[in-house]
C-alpha cells in the first residue's frame, strides 16, 4: 500500500470517537420498551370513558421511533462501551420527556396544548420535579392526570435502571449507565450483577409504593379522610414514592385530612433514605444498617433540625400552634428537603427565616441512592470533610488525610468528581437564575429576583415549586417558552447529576 | 526431641543457637552460605534445598519430627512448608513465622492448621510498646494471660530512694511484686533481704501489671504517661508499631516518605496522624515540633537512614528514642550514638519460637540475659515433691518461684504460702537448671 493510500485510510476512519449507531440503537431499545407504559393510561381512559387514542398514538409513535433506532443500531459493528453510555443515558431521558409530553399535546387539553408546555410537563414528570404549567389540575381528564403521576413514578427509580432490570439482554455491562443515572457519587451494589441489583431496587420500590397505596386506600375507605378517593390515593402515592410532587388537586395536599398528610410525610421521609439501605433494613432485616450509615444519620438530624427551626418560627409568629404547627413544619420541611414539592399550605407567606430555611433545604437534598434531586447529603458531607482537610493541611502541609465515609477511605478521584459536581451545580444554578431573570424582563413577566432564584433552584434540584406565581399552589404557566425550555433543560441536567450531560458538550467526547 | 527448621537466616540461626544442645536439629535452606557456618559451629544436619518442596521436607525426616518450624522471611514458603509438614507428620507441633498479621488472626480463629504463629512485625511492635509503656524497662514479658509481668529495669540516676540505695528487706517494694534477680556488671545474683539495689544495676522484677507500672514510676520519676510518639517509617514494622501503640491509647504520628504507602497507612490507621515526609528534613522536624514528642521510634528500612533520623531527632530534643535494628551488627552503632533502646525483629521472633520448643507443659519461656536465665511457666504435677511445702521451706537450687496461678488467678506468694498440685508456677531459673526444675515440679 502506498503511503498516500494508507494516510487516506487512516484519515477516513478516525472522525467520530464513539459508536453513534450503536448508542442510538440502544436508546431506541429503551424507548421501545418504555412506550409500553402508555398502555396503563390507555386502560384508565377506557375505564373512565375518556379519549384513549392520545396515549395509544404516543405509544405507537415512540415505539416506532424506538424500533427504527434499534434497527439502525444493528448496523453498529463494535460493542457499546463506557463512552457511549453517557450519550445513551442523556438521550434516553431527553426523548422520554418528549414521549411523556406527547399525550398532552395530542389530547384536546387546552392547558397543555402548546408544544413547550407539553415538553415541560413531560420533563417535569419523568425527572420527578413536579413543577407544572397546569393552572387548573381539577379540570384535567382522569387519564391525563394519572399519566402525569405515572411518569413521575416511572422516572423515580430511573428508567435506565428499570430497563436494566427488565430488558432480556443489553449489549453493555450497564454499570456505568447505572451509575450515571442513580443519584449519588457511588453505587451501593446489592448483588454481584448490576441486573440483579436493579431488579431488587425496583422490587423494593414497587413494594413500598403498594404499601403506601394500601395505607391511603384504607384511610379513605374507613372514613378517616372523606376527601381521599381511591383515585387520589393511588395518584398521590405514585408521586410520593418517587419524591415527585405532582398532586391530583389544585391545592396540592392541602384538602386532605391530617392523617393522610402524616402518612405521606412519613413515606417522603422514608423515600429520602438510600434505597440500598432500605433494602438492607426491610429485606435483609438488618435494622442497624440505617443507624450505622453516616449519610442516613445526618439526613435524620437535618430533617429534625429543619423541622424544629420552622416549627419554632411558626409558633413564634402565631401562625399555627400545637400539633398543627408540628405537622406543618415536618411536612413542609420533608417535602422540600427530599425534593418532593408537595404543600399543605401556601408556605410562601411564612416568615422570612422559614422561607430561607426552605430554600436552603432545596440545596441540601436527601440521601444519595434515593429518588431525590439536588446536591444530596453525602456530597455536602464529603465537601465539608474536604474543606476541613484543606484547613488542617494549611498548617501541616505533609499531613496525609484520607477522607472517610462510613469508615472507608474515599478515593481521591471520587472526591474530585464531588467537588466538580458541586461547583458545576452552583454554576448552572446561577446561569439558570440569570437566564430566567433576563428573559422575564424581556418578555414582560413579573418575576422578582428571589422568584428567579427559587425557580432555578427548584427545577435544577428536581424539587418543583418555586416562589411567587410559581409557588406551591401556583403554576409555571406565566413563564415564556424560552424560560420553560431553560427550566426543562435544568431538570434534565439536574436529574442526571450534571456530569453525564456536560461531558457530551466537550469536544473530546466525540473525537477519537 | 527432633526439630526441623526451615530457613537459616537470622531467625533460624538464633533458634538453632538456642536449641542445638538439647535437641536433634535439621535445618533446611536454599543458600549454602547460610548453612555452612551453622554446620561448622553446631552438631546439626543441614539440607540445601527449597523448604517449599515436598522432597526436601521428606528428606529431612519430617514424619518423625516432634517440632517443625518454618521461619524463612517469605510467608508463602512458610505456608507451603507447613502444609507439607502437616501432611507428613500429623502429630508434630508446627510453628510458622509470618509477616502478615492477617495470618496471625486466621491462626487465632483456628483457620490455619499450625500450632503457633509468630509475626516479626507484631512481636517487634509489642517489644517497642512495652519499652514505651515503661521507659526504664529494658524488656518485658507477659505471662498467664497478662496477669503476670516480668520486667527488666535499668536503675537510672534519680530513682526513688524508697527502693534504691537501701536493703531490700527495708525497701518499700510495691505490693504484688518481688525482685527476682539483680545484675551488676556481668554477674547475676538472686538477691536476698540484705542486698541493696544501686544506680547502674539492672534488676528483674516479677509482679502484677499495676505493680510493674508502679516500679516504672519509682525508677523513672517525672515521666508520666506517654501521649505523643512519633514513628519514623511506615513499612510493615512501622505500621504494626503505630497500630499497637494507638491501641494502647497513645497518640501516634507516623512519618513515611512514599506517598502511596503513607496513604495506605493513613487509611488503615484512622487514629494516627500520617505525614508524607522523609524524616531527615530538619525543616519539617522543626515545623511539626517533632522534638516535643515524648518518644520516637525509628523503623526505617535502611539502618543508615534510620540511624541518621534517630540522631537528628535527638538533636531536635526527643528525649527517648527506640530503634528497630535490621542488622544485628548495627545495634552497637545505635547504642553508641545514644539511642535508648534497640529492638531486633528477628531476635524477638526467634525468642517467641524458642519458647515453644521447650517442655510441652512449659507455656512460655522468656530468654533473659543472653540466654543464661529463663523464666518458665509450669503446671505442677500431683507427684511433685514440692507439693504441700511452704515456699520458705523449699530448697533453693538456682531457681526462684515468682508467682503462681491458681484457679486462673495470679498470686504473688508470701513465704508461708503452700504450693498445691495443679498450680501454675512461674519460675526464674538458670538455663542449666531448666531440666531439673521441670523434673522436680
Amino acid at each position: 500500500m502506498s503511503p498516500e493510500r494508507a494516510a487516506a485510510r487512516i484519515g477516513g476512519r478516525a472522525r467520530v470517537g464513539i459508536d453513534l449507531a450503536g448508542a442510538l440503537g440502544l436508546t431506541g431499545t429503551m424507548l421501545a420498551y418504555l412506550s409500553l407504559s402508555s398502555l396503563i393510561p390507555t386502560a384508565v381512559a377506557i375505564g373512565y370513558g375518556e379519549p384513549f387514542w392520545p396515549f395509544l398514538a404516543a405509544g405507537a409513535i415512540t415505539g416506532g421511533i424506538g424500533l427504527g433506532l434499534t434497527r439502525l443500531g444493528r448496523r453498529s459493528p463494535g460493542s457499546i462501551g463506557f463512552r457511549e453510555g453517557y450519550l445513551v443515558v442523556s438521550l434516553t431521558w431527553l426523548l422520554a420527556a418528549v414521549y411523556a409530553g406527547l399525550p398532552y399535546l395530542l389530547s384536546d387539553e387546552r392547558q397543555l396544548s402548546q408544544p413547550m408546555d407539553a415538553f415541560f410537563e413531560g420533563m417535569s414528570g419523568f425527572t420527578t420535579t413536579g413543577a407544572t404549567v397546569v393552572t387548573d389540575v381539577d379540570a384535567l381528564d382522569r387519564s391525563i392526570l394519572l399519566w402525569r403521576q405515572l411518569s413521575q413514578w416511572l422516572g423515580g427509580m430511573g428508567i435506565i435502571v428499570l430497563a436494566l432490570a427488565v430488558l432480556p439482554r443489553l449489549r453493555i455491562g450497564g454499570r456505568q449507565m447505572f451509575e450515571s443515572e442513580l443519584p449519588g457519587p457511588e453505587v451501593n451494589q446489592l448483588a454481584e450483577r448490576i441486573r440483579d441489583t436493579a431488579r431488587r431496587l425496583w422490587m423494593l420500590y414497587i413494594a413500598l409504593t403498594l404499601v403506601l397505596i394500601a395505607a391511603l386506600l384504607f384511610v379513605g375507605a374507613v372514613g378517616l379522610d372523606d376527601r381521599l378517593t381511591p383515585f387520589d390515593a393511588i395518584g398521590n402515592a405514585l408521586s410520593t414514592m418517587p419524591l415527585g410532587g405532582f398532586a391530583t388537586d389544585n391545592r396540592s395536599l392541602e384538602p386532605f385530612a391530617p392523617v393522610t398528610q402524616w402518612i405521606v410525610a412519613a413515606f417522603m421521609a422514608l423515600a429520602g433514605v438510600n434505597f440500598a439501605l432500605l433494602y438492607r433494613t426491610f429485606v435483609r432485616r438488618d435494622p442497624t444498617a440505617i443507624r450505622r450509615d453516616e449519610e442516613a444519620r445526618l439526613y435524620g438530624a437535618l430533617l429534625l433540625l429543619g423541622s424544629i427551626v420552622v416549627f419554632a418560627e411558626l409558633v413564634h409568629a402565631d401562625l399555627f400552634s400545637g400539633g398543627e404547627a408540628v405537622r406543618q413544619a415536618f411536612f413542609q420541611t420533608t417535602s422540600l428537603m427530599t425534593g418532593t414539592g408537595f404543600a399543605i399550605t401556601d408556605y410562601v407567606s411564612w416568615p422570612t427565616l422559614s422561607v430561607m430555611a426552605m430554600i436552603g433545604l432545596m440545596f441540601i437534598g436527601a440521601s444519595a441512592g434515593s429518588p431525590t434531586g439536588s446536591v444530596k447529603i453525602v456530597r455536602h458531607l464529603l465537601v465539608a470533610r474536604i474543606l476541613r482537610r484543606e484547613l488542617r493541611q494549611t498548617i501541616h502541609p505533609e499531613l496525609v488525610m484520607p477522607i472517610r465515609l462510613n469508615g472507608q477511605a474515599v478515593e481521591e478521584r471520587t472526591l474530585r468528581a464531588v467537588l466538580a459536581f458541586v461547583v458545576l451545580y452552583i454554576g448552572i444554578f446561577i446561569v439558570g437564575a440569570a437566564l430566567l431573570a433576563i428573559d422575564a424582563r424581556v418578555s414582560n413577566v413579573s418575576l422578582g429576583i428571589t422568584d428567579a432564584v427559587a425557580a432555578s433552584a427548584g427545577t435544577l434540584g428536581n424539587v418543583g415549586p418555586g416562589l411567587g406565581f410559581a409557588g406551591p399552589m401556583g403554576s409555571y404557566e406565566p413563564f415564556s417558552d424560552f424560560s420553560k425550555l431553560v427550566m426543562a433543560l435544568l431538570m434534565w441536567v439536574g436529574r442526571l447529576e450534571v456530569l453525564p450531560v456536560l461531558v457530551l458538550l466537550t469536544r473530546g467526547y466525540w473525537r477519537v | 526431641m527432633k526439630i526441623i527448621v526451615v530457613g537459616a537466616g537470622q531467625v533460624g540461626s538464633t533458634i538453632v543457637e538456642a536449641l542445638h544442645g538439647e535437641h536433634d536439629l535439621t535445618v533446611i535452606d536454599t543458600v549454602r552460605e547460610r548453612l555452612e557456618p551453622l554446620a561448622y559451629r553446631y552438631d546439626i544436619v543441614t539440607i540445601e534445598a527449597n523448604g517449599a518442596s515436598r522432597r526436601a521436607i521428606q528428606q529431612a525426616g519430617t514424619s518423625g519430627a516432634d517440632l517443625f518450624i518454618a521461619c524463612t522471611s517469605r510467608d508463602e514458603v512458610n505456608l507451603v512448608a507447613c502444609s507439607f509438614a502437616r501432611a507428613e507428620a500429623p502429630r508434630a507441633t508446627i510453628v510458622i513465622r509470618t509477616s502478615n498479621v492477617e495470618y496471625i488472626d486466621l491462626w487465632r480463629e483456628g483457620r490455619l492448621d499450625v500450632d503457633f504463629a509468630v509475626s516479626s512485625e507484631l512481636e517487634t511492635a509489642r517489644a517497642v510498646a512495652r519499652s514505651i509503656g515503661m521507659p526504664s524497662a529494658r524488656q518485658t514479658d507477659v505471662f498467664a494471660d497478662g496477669q503476670v509481668e516480668i520486667v527488666e529495669f535499668e536503675i537510672p540516676a534519680g530513682a526513688d530512694p524508697a527502693v534504691v540505695g537501701r536493703r531490700l528487706r527495708e525497701a518499700r517494694i510495691p505490693e504484688d511484686s518481688r525482685v527476682l534477680a539483680q545484675i551488676r556488671g556481668s554477674s547475676l545474683t538472686l538477691p536476698g533481704g540484705d542486698d541493696t539495689i544501686a544506680e547502674g544495676d539492672r534488676i528483674v522484677v516479677i509482679g502484677s501489671p499495676s505493680a510493674a507500672r508502679t516500679w516504672g514510676a519509682l525508677l523513672a520519676p517525672g515521666q508520666g504517661r506517654v501521649e505523643d510518639v512519633v514513628v519514623f517509617g511506615g513499612g510493615q514494622v512501622g505500621a504494626a508499631i503505630a497500630r499497637t501503640l494507638s491501641e494502647q491509647g497513645i497518640g501516634v504520628r507516623l512519618i513515611e516518605p512514599r506517598l502511596d504507602r503513607a496513604r495506605e497507612v493513613a487509611e488503615q490507621l484512622p487514629e494516627c496522624r500520617v505525614y508524607n515526609a522523609t524524616g531527615i528534613d530538619a525543616d519539617f522536624i522543626e515545623r511539626e515540633r517533632i522534638g516535643r514528642a515524648q518518644a520516637a521510634v525509628f523503623a526505617i528500612r535502611e539502618d543508615a537512614m534510620n540511624h541518621y533520623a534517630a540522631t537528628l531527632a535527638r538533636v531536635h530534643g526527643v528525649r527517648f528514642t527506640i530503634a528497630v535494628v535490621h542488622d544485628t551488627i548495627s545495634t552497637e552503632v545505635y547504642e553508641l550514638s545514644g539511642v535508648d533502646v534497640t529492638v531486633n525483629p528477628r531476635g524477638v521472633t526467634a525468642e517467641e519460637i524458642v519458647r515453644f520448643a521447650h517442655d510441652p507443659r512449659t507455656q512460655q519461656v522468656a530468654m533473659l540475659e543472653g540466654n543464661r536465665y529463663e523464666v518458665l511457666d509450669i503446671t505442677t504435677q500431683p507427684t511433685s515433691e514440692y507439693v504441700g511445702l511452704r515456699f520458705r521451706d523449699m530448697p533453693i537450687r538456682g531457681a526462684l518461684i515468682g508467682a503462681i496461678v491458681r484457679d486462673g488467678k495470679a498470686l504473688f506468694p508470701h513465704s508461708d504460702e503452700v504450693l498445691q498440685a495443679g498450680d501454675r508456677v512461674i519460675v526464674f531459673t538458670e538455663r542449666s537448671r531448666v531440666p531439673d526444675v521441670e523434673k522436680v515440679l
